[in-house]
C-alpha cells in the first residue's frame, strides 16, 4: 500500500528483500547503498547479531526526485532470512509495496528458498496480501559458487510458471544489484498507473 | 489509488503543525513527529534550541517498527498494545501515543524537560490533533498522480539506476 502524504507532498514505497538465512539480502542493501549518488540515499540503519545476521531488519531510504510536484521515495528494508525470526518478518511486511526474493544458488540451500517462500505467502496472507497481487521479482545470487544449481532448476522451485522477472547475480560483487531493484520499483509504478 | 496515509493536508495539516509547535513550547521537549505506522513521517517540528536532529528518516522507522515490535508482544499476552511506550536515557527520551490506528506521536525530550510534563502535553496534543482528524474526515482531494507519475517516476528511475546493468 503506497501512501501518499498530502501535508508534505510525498509519495512512499516500501520495498521488501525477502529469502532464507544467508541468501545476500543485506549484501544487496549494502551494494545499493554503496552504489547510489550521496544525493539520493539517507542513512542505512542495519538491526543485526554480532555475528552480523539481520536480527529485526536493515532499512534503506532511497530518494527519486520530484514527480509531478510529489517528492517521491523507496524505502528499502531486508527481513531477517533465520527460520526462528517469524515474528519479525511478518512485521515488516507490513504495508509492502513490492518484493525482491533472494534466492541462495547453493545445493544444500534448495529448500531453504522453497520453505522461505512458503513462509512469505503465509506471512502475506497474514496481511490480507498475496503474492499474485503483489509486484514481485526473483534475484539468483551467488551465481559464482562452483557448485551453483542450475537457474532453471531454482525456477523450477520458487516459479514454476515463470511469472516472475528473474535475474542472476553475486551481490557481494554488485553483479545483479540495480536489476531486480529497478524491475521491482517499475512494477510498483505500473501498478500504481493502473489503480489510479 | 493511493493511500493517504492520513487524511492531512491543506489547512488541516497546518493546524496540527501549530498543535506540534504548542507542544514543543508547552513541554519544553525537543522534537515532535507525526509518522505513519509505517515508519514515513507525516509532519515534523524542532525546538529553536534544540540541536540539529538526527535523521528523522532512520528515527521514524526505528520508533515504528519498535512501536509494532511492541504492540507484537502486548498481544502475546491477549491486550492489543501496551499503554504506555517511553525510553529514557541519561541525554535523551522519547515517548509515544498513539494516533488512532494510522500514525503516532512522538515527541522527543531532554533532561530539560520533566517526563510527567512531556506525557500532559504530548496527551494534550494528542487530543487536538485527533480532533483536527475528525473534522476532517472528508475524503482527501486525489491528485492526479495516475499514468503521467509512472512515467515521469520511471524516467527518474533509469537516470538514478542508468540502463540497470552493472556498470
Ligand atoms: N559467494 C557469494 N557470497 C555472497 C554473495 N552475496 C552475499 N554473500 C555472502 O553471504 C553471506 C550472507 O550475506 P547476508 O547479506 O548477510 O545474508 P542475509 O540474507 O542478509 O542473511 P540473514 O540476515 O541471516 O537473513 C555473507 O558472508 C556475504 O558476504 C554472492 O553473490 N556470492
Ligand atoms: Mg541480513
Amino acid at each position: 500500500m503506497s501512501t501518499i502524504n498530502f501535508a508534505a507532498r510525498e509519495i512512499n514505497f516500501k520495498l521488501v528483500y525477502y529469502g532464507p538465512g544467508l541468501s545476500g539480502k543485506t549484501t544487496n542493501l549494502k551494494q545499493i547503498h554503496a552504489h547510489v549518488p550521496v544525493e539520493s540515499k539517507g542513512e542505512m540503519v542495519s538491526l543485526q547479531t554480532e555475528d552480523e545476521r539481520t536480527l529485526f531488519f536493515d532499512f534503506l531510504p532511497l530518494d527519486l526526485g520530484k514527480v509531478n510536484g510529489f517528492k517521491t521515495r523507496f524505502h528499502l528494508y531486508t527481513v531477517p532470512g533465520q527460520v526462528f525470526y517469524n515474528a519479525s518478518r511478518r512485521l515488516i511486511l507490513r504495508g509492502v509495496d513490492g518484493v525482491v526474493f533472494v534466492a541462495d544458488s547453493a545445493p544444500n540451500r534448495l529448500r531453504a528458498n522453497a520453505e522461505s517462500l512458503r513462509n512469505l505467502r503465509e506471512n502475506l496472507a497474514e496481511h490480507g496480501l498475496s503474492l499474485g497481487d503483489l509486484p514481485y521479482v526473483i534475484q539468483v545470487n551467488k551465481r559464482d559458487l562452483p557448485d551453483a544449481l542450475p537457474v532453471d532448476m531454482i525456477r523450477a522451485v520458487l516459479d514454476p510458471d515463470g511469472g516472475a522477472p528473474l535475474f542472476e547475480a553475486v551481490a557481494q560483487q554488485h553483479v545483479g544489484v540495480i536489476e531486480p531493484l529497478k524491475a521491482v520499483s517499475k512494477l510498483v509504478l505500473e501498478k500504481l498507473a493502473q489503480r489510479a | 489509488m493511493l493511500e493517504p496515509s492520513l487524511d492531512l493536508y491543506g489547512e488541516a495539516a497546518e493546524r496540527v503543525e501549530g498543535l506540534l509547535v504548542d507542544l514543543l513550547t508547552q513541554s519544553r521537549a525537543r522534537y515532535a513527529l507525526l509518522i505513519d505506522r509505517q515508519g514515513f513521517v507525516i509532519l515534523h517540528c524542532r525546538a529553536a534550541w534544540a540541536p540539529k536532529p538526527p535523521s528523522l528518516d532512520s528515527l521514524a522507522t526505528l520508533i515504528a517498527s519498535n512501536h509494532s515490535a511492541n504492540e507484537a508482544i502486548a498481544q502475546l499476552f491477549g491486550e492489543a498494545s501496551f499503554r504506555e511506550t517511553v525510553q529514557q536515557s541519561d541525554g535523551v527520551g522519547t515517548y509515544v501515543e498513539s494516533v488512532g490506528d494510522k500514525a503516532l506521536l512522538v515527541t522527543v525530550f531532554d533532561a530539560s524537560a520533566p517526563l510527567g510534563k512531556v506525557k500532559l502535553f504530548t496527551k494534550r496534543a494528542l487530543e487536538r490533533i485527533q480532533a483536527v482528524l475528525d473534522e476532517t474526515r472528508e475524503a482527501a482531494p486525489m491528485a492526479d498522480i495516475g499514468g503521467s507519475f509512472s512515467v515521469h517516476a520511471g524516467a527518474l528511475l533509469d537516470e538514478l539506476f542508468g540502463d540497470g546493468k552493472t556498470p
